[in-house]
């Protein structure tokens, strides 16, 4: 037995001073008067008749009650920890899951968070007496967490709901091995309430009580959006469906687009299978795609739509200005909705014609008409002046924002020798800023600020190793459409998303988004599948928010808890605090005691 | 002592037997023997050697027969008067004994002015003290004199007084007993003593106001006033209400007793007066007339 009220030394002390208390009152009771009578004899057969408790008797069950009595009521009050009437007072740690998949309804209507707080509320009830509780949760909603009493620990559950995105974690503060029990210190138990679908590492020590039901559901597990490679104008949409559910199931797809009707599609999946569709959604224009499954008792909602942005379908002309460049006219080729020409060099000035320019180790000049990218030029008056030549060199920092290499890795870029070009500002001459430096911070990448679209690269393709980079045709695709103006389009999953910062953020109906700024990003939460637009100065950027995780939907891919964990949560004990039950039993030996005195049956 | 008027009060007073005197003398009390007394018993034949005294004359006239005409002979009356003086009746306010002692001076003050033989004697557990047989009003003073000489002490034993008294023969007379009854023993096997000699028998219950209703503290060590044993009592008004139950059931067992033998029985409450008691509550009873 513990004590929560009192040290264990004072504790047993206040309980031996108790019981040597009452004994000495009752060796120091007063004899009673003497008084001399005619004759005992009538008071013998009374007292024989009431079958009187012989004398000493008598005494020693009055002294055991009021030991009882005096030690109940001593006891209540260093609040005694009785393991067998409420259970043992610990540091309970409930870790709850509320990741995506605790959204799943039940066949009564509930979720699996719904679920998962009713039974840690039945732990906290279950608990011992004295207590202490601490909840956690895998999404971190619960902040920073703290041991807290019973009705706070309860009232915390109710702020619970379920964080669609955002990857799953067990809480540091459960992380900690038990304490060792002993007696002075308090037990600790850490419970992970889950459905089991979440995969993120768990310590040994803790309990798992599971809330994992079967469930149905289907849901889109993939979604994209591309051109032919025939036909650039024409585009196909790949969903992948699968079917979570234990059975066979029958989905209506649907794809919504800009101008024409919704395309439907109807797919019968076997149970835990995914079935992949390809829809031709050429039909649609430029604008949100959002695709759509429908299927009978879909337990989760989050998973059943998807959101694409069908790109313009217009084509662009680029002029490649080139004394010969084999490799960037090939990655230039290969981009879709790109017609490129070749111009040589003396008929530069063509390029006006074009709906953008690149200018490979040669520049005009004037200053273009069309936006264009020049590649390692010679000096012009309309570009930055060229600095210091630098050798055997790479790229050492850059601008990840900048949608010229948002997407790039440039950390492998080696340099043969390179033109450091210094942006300087010029009436007459574009504004240009450095988007990539080399190691002493020289300025190797340009890119105007604002007016027309130009962008500068301080070193030849061939003296580096750019060209032959996974990332280059990324990075040309991004030149491309930053010179175009053509909107940018993002896939992110659901939760926090990030966009160049100072972005206005708008959703499908044109309603401004609230966002926060964090370094060099701005940042807005997106809980459900959504297409939203961020619109900076001199971008707009389309993002399409979507689940697509196989992970999630596949909602039954738990683990179901030990019999003996749950069962031991579940545990029925009293709620009734010992020290209470301790006074109530005084109480009623008060009583007990009352009524034998009165009846002679103690003295 | 019995005050003057009282006396004068008693001399009125007749102690009632239950059935006829069995007295060797000459008394007041109708007897079974036919003699010469007042009373017409009944006619026999004349035989020789009878008192022609008595022979009906008119009956001789109209019959021609000689028939002698009987009377009952009164007698006097025994009075064996046993007054309780066992430690046990110096208790109450006044003492039984005191009370006791007053009630055995007065019948047997009433005895002497009958011409009964009145025999007094003093018990506790044996007898005590014994005066011998008195007989006439002069003796009253012997009595009185003998009974204010008692002191109360030592046990109650009704019994052994009874059998030592009877050990010796006795003529059967009226019995009367003045005692608190509280005898460790019982009181059937006394009494049992007295059946056997088939005495006319009165009990007088003497009471104190105490003993029927206690007041005594919450706890408290009753001390035996005869036999020095003690008694440790926690009080609680259903504890009392039992003793007075049970002292009841005490006195009604004892007049149960008697009634059943046809004996005379009376309580004799201390804290009535005496002279009520004598006059009205003995009367009542049928023990004086």
């Amino acid at each position: 037995m513990r004590f929560l009220g009192l040290a264990p030394g004072l504790a047993w002390g206040l309980l031996a001073g108790v019981a040597a208390l009452v004994v000495l009152f009752y060796l120091l009771k007063p004899a009673p008067r003497r008084l001399r009578v005619a004759s005992n004899l009538v008071w013998q057969r009374l007292l024989k008749e009431r079958r009187r408790t012989p004398e000493r008797w008598r005494w020693w069950l009055s002294l055991l009650l009021a030991l009882t009595i005096a030690l109940s009521i001593a006891v209540a009050l260093t609040q005694p920890e009785v393991a067998v009437v409420s259970g043992k007072a610990q540091d309970v740690i409930l870790v709850i899951d509320d990741s995506a998949t605790m959204g799943a309804h039940l066949a009564d209507g509930r979720t699996r968070l719904a679920l998962a707080i009713e039974r840690a509320e039945q732990m906290i009830n279950q608990a011992g007496a004295g207590s202490r509780f601490l909840i956690a949760d895998t999404m971190r909603q619960s902040g920073v967490p703290a041991f807290e009493a019973k009705e706070a620990a309860l009232a915390r559950l109710q702020h619970l709901a379920v964080v669609p995105a955002g990857r799953p974690r067990f809480p540091d503060v459960a992380h900690g091995p038990p304490p060792q029990a002993d007696a002075s210190q308090r037990r600790r138990e850490v419970y992970l309430i889950s459905d089991g679908v979440a995969r993120f590492g768990v310590p040994d020590h803790v309990r798992f009580v599971s809330v994992l039901r079967p469930a149905d559901n289907v849901g889109i597990t993939a979604f994209e959006v591309r051109a032919l490679p025939a036909d650039a104008r024409r585009y196909q949409a790949f969903v992948q469906i699968t079917n979570a559910s234990p059975g066979k199931k029958k989905a209506e797809l649907t794809l919504t687009g800009v101008g024409a009707a919704p395309i439907k599609r109807s797919v019968q999946l076997d149970g835990g299978a995914a079935a992949g569709v390809v829809v031709d959604v050429s039909t649609f224009g430029e604008g949100p795609l959002r695709v759509s499954v429908s299927a009978e008792q879909d337990a989760l909602a989050l998973d059943d739509a998807a959101y694409a942005y069908l790109p313009s379908k217009s084509r662009v002309r680029l002029a490649l200005v080139t004394p010969g460049n084999p490799a960037l006219l090939q990655t230039l080729r290969l981009m879709p909705r790109v017609d490129v020409d070749v111009v040589p060099p003396a008929r530069a000035n063509e390029a006006g014609r074009y709906d953008a320019a690149i200018f490979d180790r040669l520049a005009p000049d004037r200053a273009p008409l069309v936006p264009a990218l020049v590649i390692a030029p010679p000096s012009r008056a309309w570009l930055p002046h060229p600095g210091a030549a630098l050798g055997e060199t790479h790229l050492a920092r850059w601008d990840s924002t900048h949608p010229l290499i948002e997407g790039v890795a440039l950390r492998d870029v080696l340099i043969e020798h390179a033109q450091v070009r210094k942006p300087v500002a010029t009436t007459g001459v574009p504004a240009f800023a450095a988007v990539a430096f080399g190691p002493h911070d020289e300025p190797l990448m340009l890119a105007t600020r604002e007016g027309r679209r130009l962008a500068l690269i301080g070193f030849a393709l061939e003296a580096s190793n750019f060209a032959q980079q996974p990332s280059f045709p990324a990075f040309l695709a991004n030149a491309v459409n930053w010179l175009t103006h053509e909107p940018r389009a993002q896939t992110q999953s659901i939760g926090p998303v990030s966009v160049p910062p100072n972005a206005r953020v708008l959703d499908l109906e044109g309603k401004e988004v609230a966002t926060r700024q964090i370094p060099e990003a701005s940042v807005f939460d997106a809980p459900t599948p959504a297409l939203y637009t961020a619109v900076t100065r001199d971008q707009r950027v389309r993002v399409s928010v979507n689940l697509l995780d196989p992970a999630i939907t596949r909602i039954n891919d738990g683990r179901h808890a030990s019999e003996a964990a749950a069962a031991e949560a579940a545990a029925p004990r009293l709620s009734v605090d010992p020290w209470l039950l301790l006074l109530v039993a005084a109480a009623l030996l008060l009583g007990l005691e009352w009524w034998t005195y009165n009846r002679r049956v103690t003295v | 002592m019995l005050s003057d008027a009282f006396l004068r009060k008693l001399e009125l007073l007749t102690l009632l037997p239950r059935g006829r005197a069995h007295g060797q003398l000459r008394g007041m009390h109708r007897s079974r023997r036919v003699g010469t007394g007042m009373v017409f018993a009944d006619y026999r034949p004349y035989t020789e050697g009878d008192d022609i005294r008595h022979v009906d004359w008119g009956i001789y006239l109209r019959l021609d027969r000689l028939i002698l005409r009987l009377f009952e002979e009164e007698a006097d009356l025994p009075i064996y008067l046993f007054l309780d003086a066992s430690q046990s009746m110096d208790f109450g306010r006044p003492p039984k004994f005191e009370y006791g002692r007053n009630l055995a001076m007065a019948l047997g003050y009433v005895g002497l002015l009958n011409h009964d033989r009145v025999n007094i004697s003093a018990f506790a557990d044996g007898l005590r003290e014994m005066l011998p047989t008195r007989r006439g009003k002069n003796q009253a003073p012997q009595v009185f004199r003998f009974l204010n000489g008692l002191q109360p002490k030592g046990r109650t034993s009704v019994q052994s007084a009874l059998r030592r008294y009877f050990s010796v023969p006795r003529t059967r007379g009226l019995v009367v007993l003045i005692s608190d009854f509280l005898d460790p023993a019982g009181f059937e096997e006394a009494f049992a003593v007295l059946r056997r000699f088939r005495h006319d028998v009165v009990l007088l219950h003497v009471i104190a106001p105490d003993e029927r209703n206690p007041e005594l503290p919450e706890e408290v060590q009753l001390v035996d006033a005869e036999e020095g044993t003690t008694l440790e009592v926690e009080l609680t008004p259903g504890l009392l209400a039992a003793y007075r139950e049970t002292f009841a059931r005490h006195c009604a067992e004892i007049e149960s007793y008697c009634r059943r033998y046809g004996w005379g029985y009376a309580q004799a409450h201390t804290e009535v007066s005496f002279e009520d008691l004598v006059l009205k509550v003995l009367r009542e009873e049928g023990v004086l007339r």
